[in-house]
């Protein structure tokens, strides 16, 4: 099952120095805002499932502190999850592609012959015990780190847009994905989140514009394609033209979520009054937490989580632009590209801008998988915070030396005051 | 064509930087739509949400019982058993087969009988079993099992069978009273519902957190006590149905009433049905109480009524004598009398009812009219028949689907008219209720009063306040009381001189009575040929009557007169029962 993927470029290209020695900044301070962004993003979906959870408790016939003592274990692993990722220099990261590579194939084809929930028919879990392993999530986790060396390293080699070095293998990659995460697994929105991470990580990498048009056209094909071939999804997408025609069937989650967003009003009911969680809104706790969010808190309280993720976004921005190599920073923008996509994909479904997905909301949703992804994946980024560069901003001088004048202008415009992007730039010079 | 890092870094940022700005935006569409949908649009959403949310309920008010008189007591006839129905929300039950052979294991039947109702699609309520008992209910509930639940419901159970259904009626599906005192007191037993008004989850439990909920407490039904009485009314049952399959019938009805006060002892008609499985009965007909709905031509057991008004008016005295000719031609029709009856001679008024004689009451009606038929004559029967006897009106009593019977107006309509009422002084060409008959008779035998005829005894309110039914008159001076002493002694005459095992003792107790053998009319017109009801009015008393009872068989089959053939024995049967078992007053 495991697709035959083209190893990168192991030895260093001339120009660029080994990886292992790339490390010219010095190991500094991380960037402890992304990590106390993150705890407020996490202690915010605690809250909301605590004070939901023996509601919901009682309608699902659990133990009343079911949702919270699970939530908080996986808050647990998560955190311990990042503390391991957040240890290894990230440039170590590079050569675990295999493994990990090996260990999603291994987790999806498990996951693939597991003896399913009839309720839940799709194949995308292994249960263990009472925890469940959602098999997609390591794969873009391998995927992130695959792509990132891949792509730097075809940067390097400036095939970027070359079709049979580049091109093919994501290709084939993407084929694989569509068959099994889109097809056999029916997660049409992993998908689309996995997709935007390659299509962002392609664009950053520097994939031709005409490609990368041809790239966004050759998804918007397979989306369709997708979307048409299957009732419940071209249900979905009725349903998300016009979610309150209806209601009562096809629409009725779309319709509760706009119903509990719009209840909330400008300050919310607040923490303990909502009403929508117990059995009107489906997955209250999971996927349409952030619906129960903005109706306790209200467009305020909306207002600042989108804050918090625009900060915790803003955050990764200023650590791609100091990144210390292209592989590190394409790394970051994935990361940046998944979970951005997640949680617009969310956020969106609950108020009635995009068609539901069944995809949960980094860090704040209950879901155990996801949380614990997410978190290793923030590991990472920290990890790579402790290398940015902070020289001072060279790039306009870097970039004449270069040549390519008409480039200069506008990076010149646009980065000035900006930090060195790239410290191993300069020994490859 | 190699590029240097730093090349490749700036251009990575540039295209990061346009990333960014993409996102940045869609981030603005979101604050924005969420400022539509929560500061714009928010009272649309709270109402939408409230009308989903607030639910208000009922607190059901329990249904009164009904009693009925046994001896001095009185006895519950109709209670309520509280059972429930299961269903299950399809949604949260992950393991249907599972759930399924739970259900089975405790509520009985296979397992595959509920699992495709467990996993019925697109429906939250799904009914798997009615009537689930509060043993088995206990056993679902320590399931645990989330989508599995029960909702409470009365039902009524019926401790004496299927003993005055048709009197009783039933509760449907709907909590609805249908037919009979259900449908009639259907309010009063029903109670007026509590109501509860709350902010709900899903499945509708009401949340703490929400203050404003509204409660209000129910009002239980009235309990209601009827006249009937239980061992009377068995009995009745038993004699009417052996009367019935003696005279080869399909069916037939009874009654008795209290001749002063209207009350009902005992009313019944067979076949009948078993209240508690009411969903069973194929032929819904059987739902009703013939004696109270269903009007007939009464026939010849109308002739007390025309000699008590012929009396009343003074147009023929109690012992006067006439020459009947046996037959007389009214608009080219001939009014005649049976053929055992002898042909034309002198008869007496009381030979009039002893001999049913057609003519003799065709003859009365002349008499009120000062001698012939005219409009006289008929303006002032038909000012007997609905306005002393009340034909044509509902008596009120506490039943559903009361019928109201059917008299001819007096006008001439150039359609024989006189024909037409001649017709009506034996009980032809109009219409009347078994009830209807027996109120007009207790009201022509008991000194002139009609009272209501009634089932109710009292009405016990949920704070336990009593009232009890006082008997209700609806007219005074139907007749003289002489008239009535008159026609008793008729009554008693025609019992004396017909067959009777065994005979009354009429030294002790006064029985009276009259057979009626009535022409049955075709739903198009004219009479079928050889249909006809068997019907028997009568009563029973000391110094004055007792109770009054009404026998009705329907197409007797067992030759000779119906009325003699099939109504009288049951009405001599229920007669000595009275005698024998219920206290009748002896003569002093």
């Amino acid at each position: 099952m495991r697709p035959r993927l083209p190893a990168p470029t192991r030895r260093p290209v001339p120009g660029q120095a080994p990886a292992a020695s790339t490390t010219a900044t010095r190991r500094h301070r991380p960037d402890y805002q992304l990590l106390v962004i993150s705890c407020i993003l996490l202690s915010i979906g605690l809250i909301v499932v605590y004070s939901i959870s023996p509601g919901l408790a009682k309608l699902n016939g659990v133990s009343d502190n079911f949702y919270v003592s699970h939530q908080l274990i996986t808050i647990a692993l998560a955190l311990l999850a990042f503390g391991v990722v957040a240890a290894i220099p990230y440039q170590r990261f590079a050569s675990l592609y295999k493994p990990l590579g090996i260990a999603a194939a291994l987790v999806t084809f498990v996951a693939l012959i597991m003896p399913v929930n009839p309720a839940y028919p799709a194949h995308r879990w292994i249960s263990l015990g009472s925890f469940s392993f959602q098999s997609v999530e390591l794969v873009k986790f391998a995927l992130l780190i695959y792509l990132a060396k891949f792509l730097s390293d075809r940067m390097q080699a400036g095939t970027i847009g070359d079709f049979k070095s580049t091109l093919k293998p994501i290709g084939i990659i993407v084929g694989l994905l569509g068959i099994v995460v889109a097809g056999i697994q029916s997660d049409l929105g992993s998908t689309g989140v996995i997709l935007v991470m390659i299509g962002t990580m392609m664009f950053v990498a520097g994939l031709p514009m005409k490609k990368v048009l041809l790239f966004g056209g050759v998804i918007a094909i397979i989306a369709s394609l997708a979307v048409v071939s299957t009732p419940y999804r071209r249900d979905r997408l009725a349903t998300y033209l016009n979610p309150e025609a209806d209601c009562q069937n096809a629409g009725y989650q779309a319709c509760q979520a706009l119903v509990a967003v719009g209840s909330g009003g400008m300050v919310g009911l607040g923490l303990g009054r909502s009403v929508q969680a117990y059995g009107y809104l489906p997955e209250s706790q999971n996927d349409s937490i952030f619906a129960i969010y903005a109706e306790k808190f209200g467009f305020i309280g909306s207002v600042v989580l989108l804050g918090l993720f625009a900060a915790f976004f803003s955050r990764l921005k200023k650590i791609i632009e100091r990144a210390p190599d292209n592989y590190s920073r394409l790394i970051v923008i994935g990361i940046a590209a998944w979970l951005a996509v997640q949680a617009l994909i969310n956020i969106g479904a609950m108020i009635g801008l995009l068609p539901l997905k069944g995809i949960t909301l980094p860090l704040v949703s209950y879901g155990g998988t996801s949380v614990v992804f997410t978190m290793a994946a923030i590991g990472m980024v920290f990890n790579i915070s402790r290398y940015t560069s902070y020289s001072t901003p060279r790039i306009t001088a870097d970039s004449k030396k270069e040549g390519r004048a008409h480039d200069h202008r506008a990076n010149g415009g646009r980065l000035r005051g900006a930090y060195h992007p790239n410290s191993s730039g300069r020994y490859g010079a | 064509m190699l590029k240097t890092n730093t090349e490749n870094a700036v251009a990575a940022i540039k295209r990061v930087r346009l990333w960014y700005v993409a996102l940045f935006v869609v981030f603005g569409v979101f604050g924005a739509r969420l400022f539509y949908l929560q500061v714009i649009r928010h009272s649309h959403y709270k109402a939408a949400a409230l009308s989903g949310q607030l639910k208000q309920y009922e607190i059901p008010a329990r249904r009164g019982v009904i009693y009925a008189q046994e001896g001095d007591k009185q006895v519950p006839i109709v209670l309520n058993q509280r059972l429930y129905t299961l269903y299950a929300d399809p949604g949260y039950i992950k393991d249907a087969d599972k759930v399924a052979n739970q259900v089975a294991s405790i509520i009985g039947g296979q397992a595959s009988d509920y699992l495709d109702l467990i996993k019925m699609p697109d429906t939250r309520y799904s009914i798997l079993k009615k009537k689930v008992t509060e043993d088995q209910q206990k056993k679902i509930a320590a399931l645990d099992q989330p989508g599995l639940g029960t909702v409470e419901q009365d039902y009524r159970t019926y401790p004496q069978g299927t003993m005055a259904a048709q009197v009783l009626g039933f509760v449907n599906d709907e909590g609805q009273g249908t037919y009979g005192i259900e449908q009639f007191l259907n309010s009063d037993l029903t109670g007026t519902a509590g109501e509860l008004k709350a902010v709900t989850d899903s499945r509708g439990v009401p949340l703490a957190a929400n203050g404003d909920n509204i409660e209000k407490a129910p009002v239980n039904g009235k309990d209601i006590v009827l006249t009937i009485d239980v061992a009377m009314q068995q009995q009745l049952e038993t004699i009417l149905k052996q009367g019935v399959e003696n005279a080869k019938s399909a069916a037939g009805s009874a009654l008795i009433m209290d001749a002063n006060t209207g009350a009902i002892k005992a009313m019944a008609n067979y076949p009948t049905y078993d209240p508690a499985n009411y969903g069973n009965v194929k032929d819904g007909a059987v739902f009703n109480n013939a004696a109270v709905s269903e009007p007939l031509e009464v026939g010849s057991v109308m002739k007390p009524l025309t000699a008590a008004a012929a009396l009343d008016l003074g147009a023929v005295r109690a012992n006067q004598t006439y020459a009947d000719p046996a037959r007389y031609k009214i608009d080219d029709h001939y009014v005649t009398n049976i053929e055992e009856d002898g042909g034309a001679g002198t008869r007496s008024v009381t030979d009039i009812v002893n001999y049913s004689l057609n003519t003799g009451a065709t003859w009365l009606l002349m008499q009120m009219g000062g001698g012939q038929l005219n409009a006289k004559g008929r303006e002032a029967w038909y000012d007997y028949m609905t306005e002393h006897y009340r034909f044509g009106h509902a008596t009120g009593i506490e039943q559903g689907f009361e019928g109201e019977g059917y008299v001819p107006q007096p006008e001439d309509n150039g359609a024989g008219i006189n024909l037409t009422y001649a017709n009506t002084t034996f009980g032809q060409a109009m219409t009347a209720t078994p009830l209807q008959m027996g109120a007009a008779l207790s009201a022509a035998i008991n000194g002139g009063t009609y009272y209501r005829p009634h089932l109710v005894a009292a009405t016990i309110e949920a704070d336990g306040k009593k009232t009890g039914t006082e008997p209700q008159v609806v007219k005074s001076n139907v007749v003289k009381s002489s008239v009535s002493t008159d026609l008793i002694k008729m009554m008693e005459i025609t019992v004396r001189d017909h067959k009777f095992t065994p005979k009354f003792d009429q030294t002790r107790y006064s029985v009276g009575g009259k057979t009626g053998t009535a022409q049955i009319a075709k739903p198009d017109g004219g009479y079928y040929e050889n249909d006809f009801n068997g019907t028997y009015t009568g009563f029973v008393g000391g110094d004055k009557p007792q109770y009054v009872i009404v026998v009705k068989i329907e197409k007797a089959k067992n030759g000779g007169y119906a009325g003699t053939a099939a109504a009288q024995p049951v009405f001599g049967s229920l007669a000595h029962m009275l005698i024998n078992n219920f206290n009748v007053t002896p003569r002093q």
